[in-house]
């Protein structure tokens, strides 16, 4: 310390616990990764490299159809909960205050208040007595279910962005002769793109995520990839569950890698 | 500025067709969130108020029955009111589990965010990157890593084994030590994120600043650290309680049947031949405790703003 | 009282290394205004710096009071300092800041109240005392800094830069005040500053600094009166300067027939003389001085006085101040002829600087 800067930002031992804290997140996440690559048919014993797991994963017609299904339902309730917070939050963010914008933007949250476990059984509930009524089966429900929880998350970056916007800029449009929906297209959209798509991205991961609702709201025979997991595990932890969480988790990597080298290159 | 009758109602008029249109414009997202959250949480309001049917479901017909068995068990032979020890070993167990995840992840939380926010501002970046890919993985997954470490013929035991430490593998599965692993490990990005953003917007000439009055390194972090990181830690930790407190998928998979939590014991009051109304009593207590911590949270946010302009 | 010995400071290391400070050498007396005057990255910041503890020195003492407190870590000097900034504690109250020092080092509590608001009372911030720091003007922070400042008693006081955040009335008003107060207190201060005017105004002693190493250290007048280089000539103050040839102890300047060289000047070959703009007499003067006409090239009225800029007969420009107190600068015009004299005692030679020669 003799002949050291007097450095206000150190504090002893933080930087210890800090990296206790970086090993013990992913030195379990590796372990799993390792798993998902033996060759071994016993998890646990280790026989050489291998991607067998992962091709009995692609193999599996009831893995293949999970993994549709999750993609199928993460795209349609990302698209839809964007469209719907996007609308949503012109309508609470810009110009004047007007009646009830407050309890708008309640209920737009309102998911977010309610525990996930009580927000799936609720709507199992419900749901159990359409499917009765209808008698509809289809991917719709759980679609349903994922744009409601999705709709405040894709709200969130939304709104962020929108209230950080010059509102005179859009008068500048209105005043050089544009209409409203010309203003919206040439000049809100484009400043509000990245918004846009900070709350698609963040709708398709919390969807693609999501273990609690889909397994409450799904028909029978239906499975999402978190479900099917989840149901795999009942039975026995085998490799493949590892090399289907190991695709799982890069998946993640490389959505939050995409998101990290776009907001980066933005800068 | 004088303003005629005229132009004052003109003006009405421009604001209620404002206020309609801006309406229209949210009306599809509240619809769906009113179908399908709000409408169903009413209907589990009016089932906790209901009689439990035969075979699982209810019965129309008013009834405090649910919200009693929150509370109190009859007894099995004189048919008296006995506290529900099994329930409320279970909600009180949740909550001292909620608490401990919080402050475990705080333990390893704060000075973690401390060490991401005092690195220089290029390399930064990557330890930021290293917190959010946790953040963005899958629960499950997350789950399934750390299960896999502590369970019998897990990594950790056989590694003990390996080395001699021990003669045969611990049970670490199905007990609350390995739920309070369980979500300490996948919420701990939660509590990071918030404290490492009030770090950040710290102003370290202010440490200076104090150091320069003779305070103390200790001395400093209580009075002039803390206090300003505080807005980041209590957000931090409601970020953690709140899900911990109505956790699922980890209590589940790491504590089983033995160390059961709120989640769990809701989810098991709507399997067949089980008591609904319970377990929607059950639901409603559980997001009332949410709300409130949430409206301490938010009261207190708007007060920290206030004073602190 | 404060003894900086040799005192230097590397940043980095290897190939990106900074000399930021070069070898320092001075002694501050006891109940002094010291100024630290230079433009940005100059190094004033750095000595205040090493002075406050917040960095450590490469090499060299400092010692204060006959004990050397290079590596003492700043919370046990007995020094304190006013921030440019201020980094007032914003989640604290005005009395709360300012008993942080007291309460810091563990004064006895029951002394406390009454040392703040004694401080208080002297910075006129007492009616202010239970206000957040957010909720106030630039001017009360700064009085809320100095007085958390002065509250432990610091033997040194060290400002860095304080008053630029201010606006010029306010920064007049505080610079007279700062004054008043550190001489009432008879504290030693060390001012940090680029604004050479406040740096004149309120010191008793200044240290001209440039690329890490000083410049001259001297008293207001004698920096004004006699730089010590052209450096310091032009920092402080307006200056000619004019290039002339020294033979046989005289003097050759812009083209007129060599006069005696200044009292006490003595040098030979080619010499830079500096002459302040004030100091040029319009028409010719009596007693010893250099005449010469020129033609006016521009005008610029300011007020008091016009600044005029004149091509002498030989090329050279010069700069001088014409009052406008008589009808005579009304008759100036561009382009039109003017005579003036040099006085020989207003004349500075200055040593040839290899830096500025390039």
């Amino acid at each position: 310390m003799a002949n050291k800067r007097f450095d206000v930002t150190h504090v002893p031992g933080a930087a210890t616990i800090a990296i206790v804290t970086f090993l013990a997140l992913y030195i379990p996440v590796l372990i799993l990764v390792v798993n998902a690559f033996n060759g071994s048919d016993t998890a646990g014993w280790w026989e050489g490299l291998s991607l067998r797991w992962f091709a009995a994963a692609l193999d599996n017609a009831a893995f293949r159809s999970a993994a549709l299904n999750s993609v199928i339902v993460a795209l349609a309730a990302a698209l839809l909960s964007t469209c719907l917070a996007t609308a949503a939050a012109l309508a609470v963010t810009r110009g004047r205050q007007i009646k009830g914008q407050g309890s708008i933007a309640v209920i737009l949250n309102q998911p977010l208040l309610v525990p996930e476990i009580v927000f799936a059984i609720a709507l199992m509930v419900v749901l159990a007595q359409v499917k009765q009524v209808t008698g509809y089966q289809g991917l719709g429900y759980l679609i349903a279910a994922h744009t409601t929880f999705c709709i405040p998350f894709a709200f969130l970056p939304i709104r962020a962005r929108l209230s950080g916007m010059d509102l005179t800029l859009e008068t500048a449009s209105m005043d050089l002769y544009a209409g409203r929906f010309y203003t919206f297209r040439r000049v809100t959209l484009p400043l509000l793109l990245p918004g846009i798509l900070a709350g698609f991205m963040l709708a398709f991961v919390i969807s693609l995520d999501n273990v609690v609702v889909s397994s409450l709201v799904k028909s029978p025979g239906q499975e999402t990839l978190p479900t099917y997991l989840m149901g795999e595990l009942r039975r026995n932890l085998t490799s493949e569950i590892y090399a289907i969480s190991a695709l799982l988790l890069f998946a993640s990597i490389s959505i939050v890698a995409a998101s990290w080298v776009i907001t980066r290159t933005k800068q | 500025m004088p303003r005629n009758p005229t132009a004052a109602a003109n003006e009405s008029a421009v604001m209620r067709a404002e206020t309609r249109r801006r309406w229209s414009l949210a009306l599809p997202a509240l619809t769906v969130i009113t179908l399908c959250s709000i409408l169903p949480l009413g209907v589990m309001v009016a089932y906790s108020f209901m009689e439990a049917g035969q075979y699982g479901n209810v019965q129309w017909g008013f009834s405090l029955e649910g919200w009693r068995a929150v509370f109190l068990d009859r007894d099995f032979f004189d048919d008296s009111y006995i506290p529900a020890t099994a329930h409320l070993t279970i909600l009180a167990r949740s909550i001292l589990l909620a608490l401990a995840t919080t402050a475990l992840t705080f333990v390893f939380g704060i000075p973690t965010a401390w060490f991401i926010a005092t690195r220089p501002p290029a390399t930064r970046a990557y330890w930021m990157f290293l917190i959010t890919v946790p953040f963005w993985t899958n629960l499950l997954v997350r789950t399934i890593a750390i299960q896999e470490v502590i369970r019998a013929d897990g990594t950790l035991n056989r590694l003990l084994l390996a080395t001699g430490l021990i003669d045969e593998p611990l049970q670490m599965m199905f007990t609350n030590g390995a739920v309070l692993v369980g979500m300490t490990y996948v919420y701990l990005p939660l509590m990071v994120l918030p404290v490492y953003a009030a770090i950040e917007k710290f102003d370290f000439r202010l440490a200076e600043a104090a150091y320069d009055l003779h305070a103390s390194r200790l001395y400093c972090l209580r009075r002039v650290v803390l206090p300003l990181m505080w807005p980041g830690i209590v957000a931090g930790s409601i970020l953690v309680f709140i899900p911990a407190l109505g956790a699922y998928v980890t209590p589940r998979l790491m504590g089983g049947g033995r160390a059961m939590m709120w989640g769990n014991l809701i989810d098991l009051q709507f399997g067949q031949g089980r008591n609904w109304p319970l377990g929607a009593a059950l639901s409603i207590t559980l997001t009332l405790v949410v709300v409130g911590a949430m409206v301490w949270y938010a009261r207190r946010a708007a007060k920290g703003a206030e004073t602190n302009g | 009282m404060l003894d900086i010995r040799s005192l230097s400071k590397k940043f980095g290391s290897g190939d990106s290394a900074f000399q930021a400070l070069k070898s320092i050498d001075i002694t501050i007396e006891e109940g002094e205004f010291f100024t630290l005057l230079g433009p940005s990255g100059c190094g004033k910041t750095t000595l205040l710096r090493l002075i406050a503890g917040f960095e450590q020195p490469s090499g060299g003492q400092l010692v204060l009071d006959g004990k050397d407190i290079a590596t003492t870590p700043p919370n046990h000097r007995p020094v304190n300092t006013v921030f440019q900034s201020y980094a007032l504690f914003p989640h604290m109250t005005v009395a709360q800041n300012v008993a942080f020092g007291l309460e810091a080092r563990g004064t006895n509590p029951a002394e406390v109240a009454p040392r703040v608001d004694e401080i208080l009372g002297i910075v006129q911030m007492a009616h202010l005392r239970d206000r957040k720091s957010s909720q106030m003007s630039g001017g009360q922070q700064q009085r809320v800094a100095l007085a958390r400042a002065l509250a432990p008693r610091p033997r040194i006081l060290l400002l860095d830069e304080p008053l630029s955040a201010l606006d010029l009335k306010l920064r007049k008003q505080m610079q007279f005040e700062l004054k008043r107060l550190q001489r009432e207190l008879g504290l030693t201060f060390i001012f940090v500053t680029h604004d050479q005017d406040e740096a004149l105004t309120m010191s008793d002693r200044i240290a001209v600094m440039d690329g890490g190493t000083l410049q001259q250290v001297a008293d207001p007048r004698t920096l004004y009166d006699h730089p010590a280089n052209r450096f310091v000539a032009e920092f402080i103050g307006e200056a000619n300067f004019l290039s002339g040839t020294v033979a046989g102890g005289k003097l050759s300047l812009i083209g007129q027939a060599p006069v005696p060289l200044p009292r006490g000047a003595d040098a030979s070959g080619p010499v830079t003389v500096m002459i302040r703009p004030e100091q040029v007499v319009i028409g010719a003067a009596g007693g010893d001085a250099i005449t010469a006409d020129g033609r006016i090239e521009a005008l610029v009225f300011s007020g008091t006085d016009t600044h005029v800029t004149l091509r002498l007969q030989n090329g050279d420009t010069l700069s001088l101040r014409a009052p406008n107190n008589s009808h005579a600068t009304t008759t100036f015009a561009e382009g039109e002829p003017l005579r003036v004299s040099l006085p020989i005692g207003a004349l500075r030679l200055l040593p040839e600087d290899v830096a500025d020669a390039a």
